[in-house]
């Protein structure tokens, strides 16, 4: 079409035209703004507040600005530095809520929408230790509370104006401060990224429900690289660094940290304003320093010192008290027999959650091998679960041909993990048609007579060596028994080519682990399962992430990373109970000492651990 | 003649629009300047507390002389940090060189924050009783003597604003995280939230040489001090916090700028507001 021929060049229409482009205008001006500033760039950090904390690294007992409870200051008193030669621990990064407090520069950039456009993702690529984030925009949910747990996270942004406001779930077990201020894995972080000019203050709020009282807020500044530079990438490769024990755990017991006074004397700080704690953040606090300083008394007593530092206190901490109401509703604590949930673990292999104990599903083209059958009550949902698997996503003839029920593993012998094992092997079938075979620990097949279960219900498929192997479905699959961890009856089974460890109840993300001695169960045994699994378990990058994953008994799938967090828990718990018992303590003596106190908000109620650790190293 | 209907609809069109931009349009005397109270993209006013998790043993305490950490200070800077005398200070009724613009933030205690009229903010400290009026009026002039909170240039900031727009964000409601794959939605931007946002610039100068830590790490009175005021958005437990980024860029004393962030917390109430003189504790050590 010709200029001319749309009017253009008449005068009347020259007018319309001046009109038209007014009138864009006006809607320009009248628009409100379409995106955010943008927060593109290479930033790199400023250290003008907490340098010795950001660059060279705190002192031990410098609990100082942080309002932690006394499960923290207990996790920092007995943590001793050496911990992280660990080979497992070499290796790992900071965790969101503290990777910007240390020395960093990060890249953002943006992912759009290819069609639209629209901004769906923020990236980032952090240089300290290599960690990627995705900031999510496009309002998709975060995972459900069984999936694993990363360094960084699972983050969803929003913008407020031109600030990105960000929240973070999912995020592993680590520190708020190197000085061995722990951060749980229940975690949770708001961030605001509010940019003026070249420079970006980063602010993280920390809610920790296991070991803060109060959501702690720390602040950072970042500018902008007009050059950037080449130091993005960090290498690490773990080596043996001290000869020590195979599998030993460092730390130090009650009384015996012999650095913890340090910094509060260096500097002149009372010691127990050098502790932390809430209050001590705001500014009444100056007032009680001074009273300290002057030679007078804190005021009302708050964290005894003298008791923390070498053994037992009063009044356990409320904020962490036994068995809160948190511990019972994680993980399938809070859904025993609810809605059944079905999530790609990877590999051929699906975690069931839900139905009491977890289930393992591992789907091929041989069959079907069921890890542990839950409650019975949940049977019917867990069917409907295993058919949708197996039917190829509802290829109903693919099922019947190809996807029956082989095999059924029994990893401990508690109703919760066999409540359905007849109706499970009634539905499958075996290649010469009997119903699917249930496979057991010949002791988990034997106490499940003891207790009466029907014939129906008991393995039959039993194994009575330390391990067993057979393929399926073109890979290998392991079961590994030990002789006394959570029972003397627990199967541990690894599927070598998905990578998936199912571990049974040796290691339990929701509660400390149950062992029960009655029926052979001992703490040295769950400690070797979880060494065993730490054998087995090879991450993914050399950043202490993925790669084999573990699904617990009950709770959430997890790595390598979050088994070294229970072993040493496990294993430090139970130095300290054979140390109290060396000194002659009892059985109520030790519960009053609260050896677990660092882990009770996390794990809850810790009494039959406890007394179930002290009965082992009585004996 | 088959053109004239599309040119008196889009003439229709177009007076309609301008007619509904708000405060645009209308007939009579022209509208009048907003003010800076009523331009305000977000509200600061209200009593802040100053959360001390940074930083604490340079903030709560009085550190060691000649301990200078995080602060990048040049070798005069670091001279003079050495030669700090705090009786030489008192007797010189210079108590108050800790409490001035480039300090006052980094004071643990109470923000008082109220408009004193339609273009002046006004901060109260209660740390060393400090007032800092914030200037939106750009007719206004520093006076000729310093003071030790200078004399401050406001305004506000940040994406443009829709008009009739509330000052108030959105607030920030996620459901409780970590679990069942329900809530905590991205997404994204609303369009109320594309409309929001906005900081609060402010440019200082008049001020006398003060210092950046009670133990007498120096700014000097020639020294540019920019700073930022961003209310954020609020937090899940309902906690309003203030951030206030200090820039102070001192050729005399420091080697580069000098950035801290600093935040306070929104209380219910002036009930803890102590106004105290300024006075600063001999060190610990």
């Amino acid at each position: 079409m010709h200029s001319s021929e749309c009017g253009w060049q008449t005068g009347r229409h020259a007018a319309l035209r001046v009109c038209l482009l007014h009138f864009a205008f006006c809607i320009a001006l009248a628009a409100p703004a379409a995106a955010q500033i943008s927060l593109v760039g290479d930033w790199v950090g400023r250290y003008h507040e907490d340098n010795q904390d950001r660059i060279p690294g705190p002192d031990l007992g410098d609990y100082t600005g942080l309002p932690v409870n006394d499960a923290a200051r207990r996790y920092a008193d007995s943590w001793d530095p050496s911990r992280v030669s660990l080979l497992e621990h070499q290796c790992e990064p900071y965790v969101s809520p503290h990777i910007y407090r240390g020395p960093l520069q990060f890249r953002i950039s943006e992912e759009h929408n290819p069609d639209t456009q629209e901004l769906i993702a923020l990236k980032q690529y952090l240089g300290t230790y290599q960690q990627w984030r995705t900031i999510w925009l496009d309002g998709r949910p975060h995972p459900p509370d069984y999936a694993p747990h990363t360094w960084m996270g699972f983050s969803t942004g929003e913008w407020h104006g031109d600030i990105l406001t960000v929240t973070t779930t999912h995020i592993k077990a680590e520190f708020f401060r190197r000085s061995g201020i722990p951060s749980s894995d229940e975690t949770t972080l708001v961030e605001h990224y509010v940019r003026h000019g070249n420079v970006l203050s980063h602010v993280m709020i920390a809610t920790d429900p296991v070991y803060l009282t109060e959501p702690l807020i720390m602040t950072e500044e970042f500018v902008l690289m007009d050059r950037g530079n080449q130091n993005w990438l960090y290498n690490c490769e773990y080596a043996t660094e001290i000869d020590r024990p195979k599998n030993d755990v460092p730390h130090f017991l009650d009384g015996t940290n012999p650095s913890l006074k340090e910094y509060a004397e260096r500097y002149g700080i009372p010691l127990e304003a050098a502790r932390g704690g809430a209050e001590t953040t705001y500014p009444e606090y100056m007032d009680t320093l001074r009273r300290m300083l002057a030679g007078g008394t804190p005021g009302p007593p708050r964290t005894p010192v003298a008791q923390t530092l070498s053994g037992p206190r009063g009044e356990p901490d409320p904020s962490t008290g036994p068995r809160s109401s948190r511990a019972e509703s994680r993980g399938d604590k809070a859904r025993p027999t609810g809605e059944v949930h079905t999530f790609h673990v990877q590999g051929n292999v699906y975690l069931l959650a839900g139905a009491g104990a977890n289930i393992a599903v591992q789907v091929g083209d041989d069959g079907v091998v069921v890890v542990d059958t839950g409650n019975s009550q949940a049977t019917d949902k867990v069917l409907a679960a295993i058919r949708q698997l197996s039917a190829g996503g509802g290829d109903a003839t693919a099922r019947a041909v190809n996807k029956e029920i082989r095999w059924i593993i029994n990893t401990e012998f508690d109703r919760d993990h066999t409540g359905g094992n007849e109706a499970i092997s009634k539905a499958g079938r075996t290649v010469n048609g009997n119903p699917a075979a249930v496979v057991a620990h010949e002791n988990a097949a034997a106490r499940m007579a003891q207790a009466g279960v029907a014939d129906n219900a008991r393995p039959f498929n039993t194994y009575f060596e330390e391990q067993r192997d057979f393929p399926f479905n073109g890979e290998p699959i392991f079961i590994y028994h030990d002789a006394a961890a959570h029972t003397d009856a627990g199967s541990m089974v690894f599927f070598r080519r998905s990578d998936v460890i199912v571990a049974g109840d040796a290691f339990d993300t929701t509660r400390y682990p149950v062992i029960d001695a009655k029926n052979g169960g001992s703490v040295a045994g769950v400690i070797r399962t979880l060494n065993r699994i730490l054998e087995l378990a090879v991450p993914s990058k050399y950043l202490q992430e993925g790669g084999t994953y573990i699904i617990p008994g009950h709770g959430r799938i997890c790595d390598e990373a979050d088994v070294v967090e229970y072993r040493d828990m496990v294993q430090i718990v139970s130095d300290r109970i054979a140390d109290m018992v060396k000194k002659g303590m009892t059985l109520a003596q030790v519960q009053a000492a609260q050896p677990t106190l660092d882990y009770d908000g996390r794990y809850g109620d810790a009494a039959a651990f406890i007394e179930a650790i002290y009965g082992e190293k009585k004996r | 003649m088959k053109a004239r209907p599309p040119v008196l609809a889009f003439v229709v069109v177009l007076v309609v629009v301008v007619a509904t931009v708000p405060g645009q349009g209308r007939q009579g005397s022209p509208a009048p300047p907003r003010t800076a109270r009523s331009a305000a993209p977000i509200d600061l006013t209200g009593y802040w507390v100053s959360v001390v998790t940074e930083d604490w043993r340079w903030r709560m305490l009085t550190p060691p002389k000649g301990d200078a950490q995080s602060v990048p200070i040049n070798a005069e800077g670091k001279r003079v940090t050495e030669a700090w005398d705090l009786a030489k200070d008192n007797a010189a009724g210079l108590q108050c060189k800790a409490f001035g613009v480039g300090g006052i933030m980094r004071q643990p205690g109470r923000l008082h924050i109220t408009w004193a009229d339609d273009n002046t903010l006004k901060i109260e400290a209660d740390a060393g009783t400090q007032t800092r009026l914030l200037n939106f009026d750009r007719a206004k002039h520093a006076p000729a003597e310093k003071t030790w909170q200078g004399f401050s240039v406001a305004q506000w900031v940040g994406p443009p604003r829709a008009r009739g727009a509330g000052p108030a964000p959105t607030p920030f409601s996620p459901t409780v995280p970590g679990g069942g794959g329900s809530g905590l939605r991205g997404g994204p931007p609303p369009a109320a939230a594309i409309s929001q946002g906005g900081s609060l610039e402010v440019t200082t100068t008049a001020f006398r040489d003060g210092y950046l830590r009670k133990n007498g790490v120096p700014y000097s009175q020639d020294a540019t001090i920019v700073e930022y005021f961003d209310r954020l958005p609020p937090s899940p437990n309902g906690d309003v916090w203030l951030l206030v980024m200090t820039m102070v860029d001192d050729p005399k004393y420091l080697t580069q700028p000098f950035y801290t962030s600093t935040h306070f917390k929104l209380e219910r109430d002036g009930s803890k507001w102590k106004p105290s003189a300024c006075s600063t504790d001999a060190p610990a050590k």
